[in-house]
């Protein structure tokens, strides 16, 4: 056989052989319309749990922010839903409001003038600073949605992945007071106090209890992003919102001149956090 | 044994390679002398970009570019294709297939960038909010022209009205601690600035549509007039003139060629003139504003607004 014998029938079986199967698979093929809009996907949540130590701080708090860490754990089961726990532990440090506030009042209680509960309508500083409550414990049980995946690049130089996500949830806190018995010694707010002269209204708040501890459940909502620096780890930026019966002032706020239960009202305790996400087991999947 | 297709298209390739190894004669090629490489053309300098469609060198194709449309294949051979042992060959009905045309020049492995903004104008009507101030809330309405230099480098102008409204720590302070809050109220504000894209990407949304967004940094300067609220109404308010740079991110989906819409916060940063402690000694507004009491502030807001872009398509001058 001639060399250009043999290379006719070379080509011709190699090209008979590579373009059957083409044409073969070319049958099922139609056009990009029907294909996935991600292929080969880093799977880089689905069916793997999340541990996240974290710090979380108040956004525009009122009276005292609440700066603190903490920990998230949360299941994936899928790509796109996910349930977990969260739990804070938080230190409380005045607003410039407080400051402010304190810098301005008497330090006690004038006397009290004949035929009056109290010798002034404004707080002391410790009245006014110990009716102010804590939050040492907060968190939620949710579940969450990530409907939102993509990449990005920062400066043409970085690109990675992220995710949005959303949750929904039950709240819980645990708030605390520590309003001393000689300045919050009014035993029945709202009642006639015996005067010098006799009984007399009762029109001083500053002297109740503040009502404003114990545990308290709540609703939770929150929204977030995770940028993952590898495969296993990522940045969790977010935004949480922990809303329960609340009087954080600890005075009378319907201004009926006593501290009751009806002063506390649903407030939203809006929270910032930042934390680093680890994902296990480790090894990530891909899509199809 | 039932045989997967890409076992079979595996092993369809490797008897075609084998076959086109045999008919080149691959003992005789190794037996050549080894002729020296053809040396490449050298690339013009500056020129790193790389060239996707035409400019097909003269005399055929490159050694090591791919050629997809198989146009180097051999001329067809009557003579051969009879002498082909085609038992095995697989006959495929033509009738009833729909033909499509799927080429992989269909498929490019980066994709163009889907929004361009050179030379374009970004007209942006926004709402804002406060998010620092647990007094008083600012909700804003403004504008925003922009005009983009480059790709991720534009200059422009803003403008926004504010209107007022106290929280609930505002009176509580009153109620509560018996103490007015000294705060005042911003009117107005306006300013000239610079933005700056380093972040671009797209997301996926419930694993279905693809919306590509970036994130741009903002810096710029400008004015704010803020009023003094009177502690005691007997007495005018003043106003305030402030030199007033700002520092933002924001981030910006792109909806259509002509449309996007942006989410941002913006802190605007002065040094306020408030109402003095002792405004009693200072009935006059000229007076009290002689001896007004400054306070660094820091006015963060969220911005939301939607962009109408000028002229309102564009049109590609790359490779695709």
């Amino acid at each position: 056989m001639t060399n250009n014998a043999r290379l006719l029938l070379g080509s011709a079986l190699a090209v008979g052989l590579l373009a059957s199967p083409g044409l073969a698979s070319a049958e099922n093929k139609s056009d990009l319309d029907s294909q996935p809009a991600v292929r080969h996907r880093l799977l880089l949540v689905a069916k793997r749990l999340e541990a996240t130590p974290l710090f979380e701080s108040t956004i525009n708090a009122d009276f005292r922010h609440f700066v603190g860490g903490g920990l998230k754990l949360e299941y994936h089961m899928n790509d796109m839903l996910s349930f977990g726990v969260i739990g804070v532990g938080s230190a409380s440090i005045d607003t410039k409001l407080t400051e402010r506030v304190l810098k301005t009042l008497e330090d006690s209680d004038p006397t009290p003038p004949p035929g009056a509960s109290s010798g002034s309508r404004e707080p002391s500083k410790t009245e006014f600073s110990q009716h102010l409550n804590k939050m040492p414990i907060h968190g939620a049980a949710y579940v969450s949605v990530t409907p939102w995946y993509g990449k990005l690049a920062a400066f043409g130089k970085a690109f990675v992945n992220f995710d949005f996500y959303f949750q929904g949830g039950v709240a819980f806190a645990q708030l605390t007071s520590s309003c001393d018995a000689s300045v919050c010694d009014d035993t029945n707010p709202g009642a006639p106090e015996m005067g010098t002269t006799g009984p007399v209204p009762d029109d001083n708040p500053n002297d109740d209890p503040p009502l404003n501890s114990g545990f308290k459940p709540g609703l939770y909502l929150g929204g977030g992003i995770h940028v993952f620096v590898n495969d296993f780890m990522a940045i969790d930026l977010a935004v949480r919102d922990y809303a329960f019966t609340d009087n954080p002032s600890g005075a009378d706020f319907n201004a009926d001149l006593a501290v009751k239960d009806d002063d506390s009202r649903f407030l939203h305790h809006l929270f910032a956090g930042v934390g680093v996400s680890i994902m296990l087991p480790m090894k990530v999947k891909r899509t199809r | 044994m039932r045989r997967t297709k890409s076992h079979s298209s595996f092993f369809a390739a490797l008897v075609g390679a084998a076959a086109l190894t045999w008919a080149v004669g691959l003992p005789t090629a190794l037996a050549q002398p080894k002729k020296p490489a053809p040396t490449p053309a050298p690339a013009p300098a500056g020129d790193d970009e790389i060239e996707m469609d035409g400019d097909e060198p003269a005399g055929g194709v490159d050694e090591g570019e791919i050629d997809m449309e198989g146009d180097t294949a051999p001329e067809p051979d009557l003579n051969a294709d009879l002498a082909a042992d085609t038992s095995d060959a697989v006959k495929i009905d033509t009738t009833t297939r729909e033909v499509k045309q799927v080429s992989w020049k269909d498929i490019v492995v980066v994709m163009r960038k889907p929004f361009l903004k050179l030379g374009r104008t970004d007209l942006m009507p926004f709402l804002a909010t406060t998010m620092n101030d647990n007094m008083i809330r600012h909700t804003g309405a403004g504008a925003q022209i922009n005009y983009y230099l480059t790709d991720v480098l534009a200059v422009g102008v803003e403008g926004q009205y504010f209107a007022k409204n106290f929280r609930e720590p505002f009176d509580l302070v009153g109620r509560q601690a018996r103490r007015l809050p000294t705060v005042n109220k911003y009117n107005f504000a306006a300013a000239l600035n610079f933005h700056y894209v380093p972040v671009y990407g797209k997301f996926a949304v419930l694993d279905k549509h693809l919306i590509h967004w970036e994130t741009y940094f903002t810096a710029g300067v400008g004015i704010t007039q803020s009023e003094v609220i009177p502690r005691d109404p007997r007495y005018d308010a003043f106003t305030n003139i402030l030199i007033t740079p700002n520092i933002g991110a924001s981030m910006r989906f792109f909806l259509a060629k002509w449309f996007t819409v942006n989410l941002g916060i913006r802190d605007y940063i002065f040094v306020d003139k408030f109402e003095p402690t002792d405004r009693m000694m200072y009935t006059s507004a000229a007076d009290a504003k002689d001896h007004a009491e400054t306070a660094f502030i820091n006015n963060v807001m969220f911005q939301l607004g939607a962009s109408f872009w000028i002229p309102p398509s564009f049109e590609y001058t790359t490779f695709r």
